[in-house]
């Protein structure tokens, strides 16, 4: 009974660490419709900025969040302008454009780093929780509780202000927005740069947990497009759930049946899911039929 | 307007002069063969992807079935390679139409995505199934130089075989563009619902397309098998070497059109790998970083890649004139 009830913890620590990566692409590809494929690189650089922040002002990674959040959010909003923006009705070339930054940011990283791995301390590593046999440390904690956080956050946002509403307007159906006054490149943008600040946050979180490398993006991005589709497309609640069911299912194939074989087991879940209803568990029915050609 | 046969005879003709000039030199020698193989690669997808209008990312699953089918059966059984590349390309037909089959319901990046993940389940099963693949260590050929092994002890030999390979993916592509499938394509492309309303049967268009450029693919991967000699699940699953390379190059030479992605591989492959040469002892990662940022410019500016570009030229030009 301890194992199994140990394994559902590790699965669900390890899925709030896939929900909150993916809570900021879902948000992007749901609303502007896009693969991003630099997202992992996104919170590449989050990670990379809680260790200047903690090496140059010596802030811990938690406090760094303050700053870090902030500068991705900057970093989204001219990533769109300049990249995604111009390329509004060239789906391909919105793709392969991320694909273009995804390079340039892993290798500018690299470049700088010279390939050397660092770790960012916090006070809180040797802290954790335990419950009888089962330990919880107190990182993978604070990310649980920061992911239900920011979902319930995000939810009310979307749900309750007008810039939210906004947002999911455009979801919906981008020309009826713009006929109801409403600035759709503009939302855009600044879905951008909060999909951006999410990984940001991500980042920083994740800092403590993992060694930083310029490469650890590619960990989270698949995980992540697995996450948005199963969970739905622009669903908070899908990403958050969508999250646990991956980390769930990560730890029991990997307890269970073949730790070599766990990602692949998520995967074919992942295509199940895309292939019996491509909506996702929480989607919109009809948001996958949307083609390239009919973004307009 | 179809373009005449004897232009692109003559566009074949011209792809050989690179060979001509730089075959002496073996820095260069190197180069031109991944470019002529990587040129093919791109035709091969353009096949489905460009015509057909499915944006794959799973192309990387072919090409490493072929390279491990071409190397298993000389390996094991000694079946030379010019025989070993066709079951290669045939089971990769057969997979291309199965494992697609599911995904063609999905449009867009929903397509790109799932194909994508195709990619990751090939890549750990390559790892997983030691037997067949060698599991993390790959397989080696050995150095068994002679025709009838596929193995040049001059790599000008490899240099020909690979232009060989271009040179037929490309006669198959304008080949297709003549035919009726190749018209099907295009209007499953352009208009689904008007291509089935028009009485054209979509999934079976899709899969025959997907079909022939999942069996070129196999062939492309059979012979990087058997040029390189030394396959593993890492590069031959990479996705900026191998899966999403065949799009980068199609795209920046113009997807759709049978010389763009032949001028994407003869534009990229060779600065990229110079600049692999010259920067990358020094500082790690900077020839990316130079790609990287011409990739980024080519979207931005070149929206329907080099073969667009030079279109629109010509055609100022004509007016003007």
């Amino acid at each position: 009974m301890d194992t199994v009830l140990n394994v559902l913890v590790v699965g669900i620590l390890l899925g709030g660490i896939y929900g909150l990566v993916s809570i900021g692409l879902n948000l992007i590809f749901g609303v502007i419709r896009i693969v991003n494929f630099a997202q992992g690189e996104l919170v590449m650089l989050g990670m990379y900025g809680a260790y200047l922040a903690y090496t140059m002002l010596g802030l811990d990674p938690y406090v760094s969040v303050l700053v870090v959040v902030p500068a991705l959010f900057v970093i989204g909003l001219v990533m769109q302008r300049l990249v995604i923006q111009p390329l509004q009705n060239e789906p391909s070339m919105q793709i392969f454009a991320t694909f273009a930054l995804l390079i340039l940011l892993q290798n500018v990283v690299l470049a700088l780093t010279r390939g050397q791995g660092y770790s960012v301390p916090t006070q809180v590593a040797g802290m954790g929780l335990e419950l009888g046999e089962i330990r919880i440390p107190a990182t993978r904690l604070v990310i649980f509780l920061a992911v239900t956080t920011i979902a319930v956050l995000l939810h009310l946002f979307l749900m309750h202000t007008l810039a939210g509403k906004s947002i999911r307007a455009v979801t919906q159906d981008r020309q009826a927005a713009r006929l109801m006054g409403i600035n759709v490149e503009r939302t855009f943008t600044v879905t951008f740069g909060i999909g951006a600040a999410l990984a940001g946050l991500a980042g920083v979180l994740l800092a403590p947990i993992y060694t930083l490398s310029p490469g650890i993006g590619g960990n989270f991005i698949l995980a992540a497009f697995a996450v948005v589709v199963l969970g739905g497309l622009g669903s908070v609640a899908g990403a958050y759930f969508g999250g646990l069911i991956v980390g769930l299912v990560e730890a029991f194939a990997g307890f269970y049946i073949d730790p070599e074989l766990k990602q692949a087991i998520w995967f074919l879940i992942f295509l199940a899911v895309l292939v019996v209803r491509p909506t996702g568990l929480f989607g919109q029915v009809g948001a996958e039929e949307v083609g390239f050609r009919e973004q307009g | 307007m179809r373009t005449p046969l004897r232009l692109y005879a003559l566009g074949l003709a011209a792809a050989m002069v690179p060979f001509v000039l730089l075959s002496h030199d073996l820095f260069w020698l190197n180069i031109l063969i991944y470019m002529y193989l990587f040129a093919g690669l791109a035709v091969a997808w353009n096949i489905i992807a460009g015509f057909g209008g499915q944006f794959s990312l799973g192309h990387g699953v072919f090409f490493a079935v072929g390279a491990y089918m071409t190397a298993r059966l000389y390996l094991n059984w000694g079946i030379t390679p010019w025989l070993g590349l066709i079951p290669g390309a045939l089971v990769c037909a057969v997979l291309g139409a199965l494992i697609f089959l599911p995904t063609f319901r999905l449009k867009g990046s929903f397509f790109a995505i799932a194909t994508l993940a195709f990619n990751e389940v090939g890549f750990v099963f390559a790892n997983y199934l030691e037997s067949v693949t060698g599991g993390p260590r790959g397989l080696q050929v050995p150095f068994r130089a002679a025709w009838s092994n596929m193995i040049f002890a001059d790599p000008r030999g490899y240099a020909l075989l690979m232009f060989a390979f271009m040179a037929v993916c490309v006669a198959i592509s304008i080949a297709l563009m003549r035919s009726r499938l190749g018209y099907y394509l295009l209007a499953v492309r352009e208009d689904e619902d008007a291509a089935r309303a028009a009485g054209i049967d979509v999934t079976g268009v899709k899969l025959r397309g997907t079909a022939l450029s999942a069996a070129l693919t196999a062939i492309g991967g059979g012979l990087f098998a058997m040029y390189v000699r030394t396959i593993d699940p890492p590069t031959l699953f990479s996705l900026p070497d191998i899966g999403v390379k065949f799009a980068l190059l199609a795209l920046i030479g113009g997807m759709g059109t049978i010389t763009g992605p032949v001028l994407g591989a003869f534009l990229i492959v060779p600065v990229e790998s110079y600049l692999r040469a010259v920067l990358g002892g020094e500082w790690p990662g900077t020839h990316l970083i130079v790609l990287g940022f011409v990739m980024l410019l080519a979207a931005l500016f070149m929206r329907h890649g080099v073969a667009g570009a030079l279109d629109s030229l010509w055609r100022r030009w004509r007016r003007r004139t």
